[in-house]
Formats: structure tokens, sequence, C-alpha cells
């Protein structure tokens, strides 16, 4: 294992070396903060995904001040993924894993500061006992270094990172989504609701509620996916995409709306130590 | 050493029955009236006693010589004028009485100056173990008793111990004492001092009525003037106003007297403060979350002497997406109490890829740049919205940035550079992996910066695509103002063709920017190695700098020429001549540089005094006599008795003589010769006969 990783991150830094002109889609990537997800070779998966990015880019332009570009679709075989910040990563049955070099690049991404979503998009029939995605997860993630796992607490950053959120529905809802464990010890600050957990980024974020389809508009707009039925189901839509706007916000701006709470003290104590003056 | 001894020719038993026969026979005798009983008893007995062998027993002892500790003190203190002389006439003196005595040897100690004062004590106690205890017959020091060891003072000796005290009985000193100095303190933030007066000795009355007027500098400058009574404490506030060595000179002008001070080295103190800055805060303000902005969070956050307060501008005011408030984790963005009422409480406020989009007020921005004016600190990270009509530049905070964009973006890959003057300025000097000329650079490029145009007073640290400033840093009135035309700094911390040193960047660019004085462009250092050298540095953004103007305690200055040691860094090793507050200058900058103690331990106190000595020679029978009284006289007494008194001649002082002997041998005498023996028993047992014959006839002719 050791030889082919020495040997991938030789081949890639001779790469780096070679100050070739990047990518131009890659350099638009890391100017417009584009959201970008794996290619998995599967076409109608990979359409999907891309709708489904374009749609969550809409409504963060429309929403907030993150105004991204149109999604990239990445080959991690090829494109070097320190311009990005955001994979969205669908996992397929029939994706070969990436090559050990791939690999390289992918952990190099997750140490820095990236972050990868991994979609089973098997909401609807995982835990029932039937063949899920979890087995091809489980293969595609194993070379990767990601820490301890744990559900997402009610009290993670990634609830309130921009709208408040008590689950994070996709087109399918309910299912547990995993991000990096809390550290062990945490405990919340006097008068604070909630742990101040997860100081740095979690590297990954893992669920199946096929998110993306969720997302997924045409050109025209409009949803490429129903989701449930009626009004429920616009709402669980409308959900998607607030748990994406929640994602990109806690991607980009990290721990910050933990410490947002406590502005207010402060500021408080600014003003204290002014009147001890 | 001597005495009898026996060394009997037979057996003590038969000796013994023949002392007992000759008793038996005696009183046998007295019993049956015979005369000359006494007689034949005694020669019996005599006989007894020549075969018990009776015999003088006696040591061969030599006398030895008494041993006199002479111990004369040659520390600093004992060079105050005319206490030298006395100390040299007075060891005179006392040796040519002391070799006049007979059987006298003298021991001489002399106490030198040490770092931790004068060690009498441990000199004493070191000759005293050194010599026999039977032998000392008396110590004499010849000091002006200020003595820094009194723990290590002998509790007692087995002589006595005299101490003739040097000084004039006039003698007075006024001096400084620093009862309380901080080692740190806040900058900005008071520490106190507390000091006093002190007059010791027979101060003249009209000194001990007038206060002492203090001059009180803080790294060289005048910062206060007062007068002290003596014996009264003062609480001095200082404020700490840079970090690093604060010196705070305290000093009085001997007072004006008819019998001047004993000395004026310890009218003055440096006290050292180390300036200890408070937290940091930093006001961050992102114009939008975008991939750098946990860059600077993180900088930010891992800085343990950094508050951060950030805010994010996550919704413009002119996005509404109609969810309820209460589904959103938004709050407002506090613009008037962060932007007017607590903006003096921040050290830097960093807009990152803020966009002018009116959420802050116009007279916001005037007050950011009044309080830049003021000393605060501004850093604008810029994406392209610099070079948009929603540009800071635009606002009245456009005034004072180093740059004005042209418009125009370039988004091209280039590689950031050193300029020249980059290359001199503390900010990027040094920066690991630098591009340099013939080695193979290993910074990643960045991807989009605007171009802009320096104002003229800016100084270009980092250049871009097309040599256009990347990074610039500038002054405003108290203030400083940094920039940076690119947001992509981050790429540096993802690695991306290898990356660069982006935390260590934008540290030295907040740290600059809040006056961190490791950062300033022109600065005198000056690091204290060893005793009295000293490694002076000068960086400077010029081509020359030195020679370096040291001015010395005395006044007198010298000059000392700096070596280039790298661009923009001269250096310079000096050694001072003595401890002391030193002033170095270059120009306009100074530095002021306390090195040792200014006022030595040897100058703490002045005044002779016999209050360390006192007690042992008052254990030891001893006396504590001042050499301005007279020279005592020497005589000798018996162990035991007073050593000292007072005769017709003036005052004395006197050892014992210890008699002290040595035992070589031992001789062996008969008490009687053998032929001495038989005469005395013969002539016992004559007397004996002749007087019972003569009773005989005296019956017969009676």
């Amino acid at each position: 294992m050791r030889w082919p990783a020495i040997l991938a991150a030789l081949l890639w830094a001779t790469a780096l070396w070679a100050q070739d002109d990047p990518d131009p889609r890659l350099v638009r990537a890391a100017d417009e903060v584009a959201l970008a997800y794996i290619v998995t070779g599967d076409a109608e998966v990979d359409a999907a995904t891309e709708a489904g990015l374009r749609g969550l880019s809409q409504v963060l332009t429309a929403r907030t001040t993150v105004e991204p570009g149109g999604p990239i679709g990445i080959d991690p075989e090829q494109d070097d993924l320190s311009l990005l910040t955001f994979l969205y990563w669908p996992v397929t049955e029939a994706q070969a894993p990436p090559s050990p070099q791939a690999y390289v690049r992918l952990n190099h991404f997750l140490r820095s500061g990236g972050m990868i979503l991994f979609d089973t998009r098997d909401g609807d029939i995982a835990g029932l006992g039937g063949p899920d995605g979890g087995a091809a997860l489980q293969a595609l993630a194993a070379p990767l270094d990601i820490p301890p796992l744990a559900p997402i607490p009610s009290d993670h950053v990634l609830t309130r990172s921009y709208y408040l959120l008590g689950d994070f529905p996709g087109r399918y809802q309910g299912r547990e989504v995993w991000a990096e464990a809390p550290p062990a010890g945490a405990e919340a600050a006097e008068g604070v609701p909630f742990r101040n957990l997860n100081d740095g980024v979690s590297p990954v974020v893992i669920g199946g509620n096929a998110w993306a389809e969720a997302w997924a508009v045409n050109e025209n707009g409009l949803p490429m996916f129903s989701i449930g039925s009626g009004f429920e189901g616009e709402r669980q839509r409308e959900m998607a995409y607030r748990f994406g706007v929640n994602l990109i916000m806690y991607v980009l701006t990290g721990n910050y709306k933990s410490d947002q709470v406590h502005v207010p003290a402060l500021l408080e104590r600014l003003r204290q130590e002014e009147v001890v003056q | 050493m001597s005495g009898l001894t026996f060394d009997p020719l037979l057996p003590w038993p038969l000796v013994a029955a023949l002392a007992v026969l000759a008793l038996l026979v005696a009183l046998w005798s007295l019993w049956r009236g015979l005369r000359g009983w006494a007689w034949r008893g005694i020669a019996g007995l005599a006989a007894a006693a020549a075969l018990a062998g009776p015999a003088l027993e006696s040591g061969i002892r030599s006398k030895l010589s008494d041993i006199v500790i002479l111990l004369d003190d040659r520390s600093a203190s004992q060079a105050l004028p005319g206490r030298g002389e006395q100390t040299d006439a007075a060891v005179e003196e006392l040796t040519r009485q002391l070799s006049a005595l007979p059987d006298t040897e003298i021991r001489r100690v002399t106490v030198a100056d040490d770092p931790d004062g004068t060690q009498i004590g441990t000199a004493l106690t070191r000759a005293l173990a050194a010599e026999p205890q039977t032998r000392v017959a008396g110590v004499i020091a010849v000091t002006d008793g200020l003595a820094h060891d009194a723990p290590m003072v002998p509790a007692s000796a087995s002589a006595p111990v005299h101490v003739l005290l040097t000084g004039q009985a006039g003698d007075w000193d006024r001096r400084l004492v620093i009862e309380e100095a901080p080692a740190y303190g806040l900058i900005g933030k008071p520490v106190t001092i507390r000091l006093r007066v002190e007059d010791q000795g027979a101060v003249p009355p009209e000194v001990a009525q007038t206060p002492a007027r203090l001059r009180i500098l803080l790294d060289g400058e005048e910062m206060r003037a007062l007068d002290l009574p003596p014996g009264v404490a003062l609480d001095l506030p200082v404020v700490p106003k840079h970090a690093g060595q604060n010196v705070v000179s305290i000093a009085f002008e001997p007072p004006e007297a008819e019998v001047p001070e004993l000395t004026d080295r310890n009218n003055s103190a440096a006290v050292q403060i180390q300036g200890v800055r408070d937290r940091l805060r930093v006001l961050l303000v992102s114009g939008a979350p975008h991939a750098g902005e946990r860059t600077w969070r993180n900088l930010l956050k891992s800085d343990a002497n950094v508050d951060l307060i950030h805010f994010t501008i996550l919704r413009p005011p002119d996005k509404m997406d109609g969810v309820p408030v209460d589904e959103m984790s938004l709050i407002a963005f506090p613009t008037q109490e962060l932007f007017m009422e607590r903006i003096r409480d921040f050290d830097l406020i960093i807009f990152d890829r803020y966009r002018v989009r009116g959420i802050l007020l116009p007279q916001y921005y005037d007050n950011i740049r009044r309080y830049v004016e003021e000393g605060g600190a501004i850093l604008v990270s810029a994406g392209p919205e610099m070079s948009s009509v929603e540009s800071l530049n635009l606002s009245p905070l456009g005034a004072i940035l180093p740059a004005r964009p042209t418009g125009r973006v370039y988004d091209e890959p280039y590689l950031p550079r050193l300029t020249e003057e980059g290359q001199r300025h503390p900010v990027t000097a040094g920066l690991p992996g630098a591009p340099a000329e013939g080695s193979e650079s290993h910074w990643g490029r960045w991807l989009r910066m605007s171009q802009v145009i320096p104002d003229p007073r800016a100084q270009v640290v980092l250049s871009g695509a097309r040599d256009e400033p990347l990074l610039l840093l500038s002054r405003v009135g108290e203030g400083r103002v940094a920039m940076l035309t690119s947001d992509q700094v981050w790429l540096w911390g993802r690695g991306f063709e290898g990356g660069g040193p982006q935390l260590e960047l934008l540290r030295r660019i907040s740290h600059w920017s809040m006056q961190e004085p490791e950062l300033e462009e022109e600065a005198l250092l000056a690091d204290v190695g060893g005793d009295l050298t000293v490694t002076i540095t000068r960086r400077t953004m010029n081509v020359t700098a030195g020679p370096v103007r040291i001015t010395r305690p005395d006044g007198e200055t010298e000059e000392v020429a700096l070596a280039e040691a790298g661009p923009g860094r001269f250096t310079a090793r000096w050694t001072a001549p003595g401890p002391g507050l030193y002033r170095l200058a270059d120009g306009d900058i100074t530095r002021v540089l306390a090195l040792g103690p200014a006022a030595p331990r040897e100058f703490e106190e002045t005044v002779a005094s016999g209050a360390v000595l006192g007690p042992l020679a008052e254990a030891t029978q001893g006396a504590v006599l001042r050499l301005s009284d007279g020279m005592p006289g020497l005589r000798t007494v018996r162990e035991g008795r007073p050593a000292h008194g007072q005769g017709v001649g003036g005052p004395w002082i006197a050892i014992t003589p210890r008699e002290a002997a040595s035992v070589s041998g031992m001789t062996h005498r008969p008490l009687l010769p053998g032929w001495a023996w038989l005469a005395l028993i013969a002539g016992l047992a004559l007397a004996g006969w002749l007087s019972e014959g003569r009773g005989r006839r005296t019956a017969a002719g009676g």
C-alpha cells in the first residue's frame, strides 16, 4: 500500500512542477466558488447531479451572498482538486474506485480544508435489509483519511449555519446523516444552547437522501424529480434547498455560526471593561 | 602530662602481702609494748614500696604559637573616599603590634568584590575552619561592616572577634530604594513602582528637612519630576509604551550639604519592565462567504493572543427569500455599535472581500478613517469587487487606502514575488521559499488579482501579474493600512502547485498592522548576551545604516559601525565598559538599554555599621570600634576575660593567648634508685634497733 502511494505522490509532485496553465474550468471554480461533483460514468446519475448542483447554485445566488458559477464535473484521476472547496460524490454500484494516485489527491483535498458530500441515494430502501449503497460507499471511501464519524447531533453548527434545521431531507427523508464525530469531552458553555463542536469543518458528510435529485432543475428552472406528494413534497424540497444552503455556508464559513452566538457576549464584555476603566 | 606510675618487681599480691606483714608486725610490736615498732613498721612498708617500683612519668611538650586572623575588607564600598587609607593604616599598625607579640602568627584574609556583594561571613567561616580552634587567639576585621551574607556569619568563635569599622562618624548618605517593581506590564495599562528615598547615618539637619527632587525617565525621555521627602513611600504609576524592555530610570541629584553624602551611585535606579501586549481584538468583516474566509478564521482563531469578532454578510439587503425569520439563523450586523461606539476597542479591522452595498453608512467609513488616523489599523483583502462600482475605494475610506483600482482584473496565473522593498520589509523578508534569482521557486501561483495604482507613499512589498502591486503597506496618521489586491492567498493553504507560507504571511501582515515591534521597518534592537556584550541589530528600509551612537552612563559617547547581515539588516557586537544605562541612537531611532544593576549592591548601603558583625563580636566578648575614634591598643588577656575595655590611652582590644602545646614523647624515671631504697630501709631498721636499744639501756639505768 505504501509504495503505490509514494509513487503517486511523486507523480503528483512532478505534475505540479510542470507549471502548465491550470484547467480554465478549475480556475473558474476557484474564482466563483463553483460547486463540483465527481463524474461517476453513469450518465443518468451525472446529469441529475449536474442539474442538482445547478439548482442549488441558483438558490444560493438568489438568496445569499454566495453566487457560485455553474457546477463542474470532476475526474479525480486528472483534475487538480486544490482549487475546489466542495465536492458532491454520488455513490453508484458500478463506479470503479479511483486509482491510488487519485486517492492521494482526494486525501490532500480533505486535509487542506475541502469537503466531500457522499450521497448513497438509497434513502428509500436503506436499512430495510436489502442491498443498498453501503457496500459501494465502503469500497469507495475506505482508502480516504476519514475521521471517526457520528450521526450529526442536533446542536451541530450545520443545523444553524444559515437556516435553522431539524433534519436534512433530500429526495428522501429521515435517514441519519453522518459527519465527523464531536470530540470527546465537548461540553456546552454556560448560557449557550449547544456544545461548541467541530472547530474545524468535517471533511465528509455522508447520507443517503439523494439531495441532488431534490435540488435538480432543468433548463427552464423547473424541478426534475418529484418529491412526495403535493404541498408536503414541495415543503420537503424547500427543506432540501435549505440543507444545501446550510451545507455550503458550513463549508465556506466553518464554525462561524458557533462564535456568532458569542458576539453579543464579547460586545458585552467590551462594554464592561469600559465601565471598569 | 606527668604522673606517678608503678612498675612492681614482684607480682602485686606478694608486694601487698609484704606490706600487710609489715603492718601486722608493727601492730604486734605495739601490743607487746616494744619500742621502735613504728620504725620497723615503716621500714617494712618502705621495703614493700621499693618492691612496687614507683616511677615518675612525664611528657615532652612543645609550645604552639597563637594565631590571629586579620581580615581586611577591600570591597567596592571600602573604596569610598578615606576608607582605603584607614584600612591600610589599621592593618599596618595591627600587623606591627601582633608581630611584636611572642609566639603569635598572623593569618591575613582579604575580602574582595563579589557579584553578590561583600562576603565577609563566608570568608570568616572559612578562615576559622582552616585553623585549629585551640590556637586561634583572636579575630580582627577591618571593614565597613557592610556584609551581604549575614546568614553566613558564624554564631560564635573560640576567640574574641573584634570589628574595626572604617568611615567617619559624620558619614551620611541619601539613597533611592525600589521597594516593589513589576517585571511585566500590559502595554498601555499603568503598573506601579513603589519607591522611597532613605536617609542613613548622621544626616545634616539642613538635608533632613529637604525632599529629594526625583527625575523619572521612561526610555530616556522625561516622564515626571517630583519632590519626595525621605522615608515616604511613593507609588509611581508607569505605563509601558511598547512591547519588550521599557526602561524606567529614576534618579535624584545629590543634596547640597557641607559634608557631601558618601556616594551618589545609589541615587538612581533603573527598572526594566517587559511590555506585554494585551489580547488583541480583531474585527473581521467578510463581504461574502468564499473559499478564503476560513483561511482568515483559522489564522485568527489559532492565535491565542487574538480575540476575534467575525461578521460575514450571509444575505445582502437586496435579497429576500420569504422564509420566516424564526426559521433563519441570521443575526443583524450591529454596525452602529461596531463602527461607531466600540471601534476603538479593536486593534485591527479586516475587510475581507467587502463590497460596499449599503450596509455601512457613509459616516461609519468616516469614523473608520478617523480610527486609523488615530492609531488604528485596517487590512483590505480585496477580490474582484474592488474593481467594481461596489469598491471600498469609492467609499470615504478610499482616501486612506494605499492604492486605487483601475477597474481591470487580471484573470491569469501569476507568481507572487518579493519586490526590492519587499526583500527588506520585515513583513515579507525571509518568507520561507520566496522566489529568488537563480533558485527554483516553490511558491504556488495565484489566479486572479486587481490592477491598482499605488499611492506614492505606500510600500509595495509583493508584486503579482505583470509586476503589478499585490501587497501594499502604508501608514496613515498614526495608524496603518495594508492591502492585498487578490483574495486568493488561500490557494497557498490548499497546496495548489505546492502552496506557500500563507499563514505566516497573513500573520505578519496583521501583526504589522497592529504595530508589533518585531515587524517594525525601522528598528534598533539590542540583545544582551553574556554579561555586557550586546548584539545590536538595525533593521531598516534604507540601503545603509549606522553608525550607532552610544551614550554611556557618564555622558560620553562612542560610535559603533554596523555591518550588513542581509537585506535591510545591519548588525554589530559591542561590549559595554561597565554596567549602567546606555542610550543607543541611529538617527531618530533610540533605544535605552540597562546593563547590569544600575545601583550595584555594594552601594545600596554605604554608611559603616556593625549591625551584621556586632552579634558575633558580642558573643565572643569582642568589640566593635570605629577607627575614626582612634586606633585601639592591643593587649593579651586570659581566656574568658573581657577582651576589650577603656584604658588610659584610649580603648583597647585583646587577644587571648591559648597556651596550646603539642606532646612529642614520654620520659620514665624511677622515684629512687635501688641503692637509695637500700639505704632508706637500712636506715629505718637501724633507727628501730637504736631506739629499742636506748630503751633497754634507759630501763637498765633506771
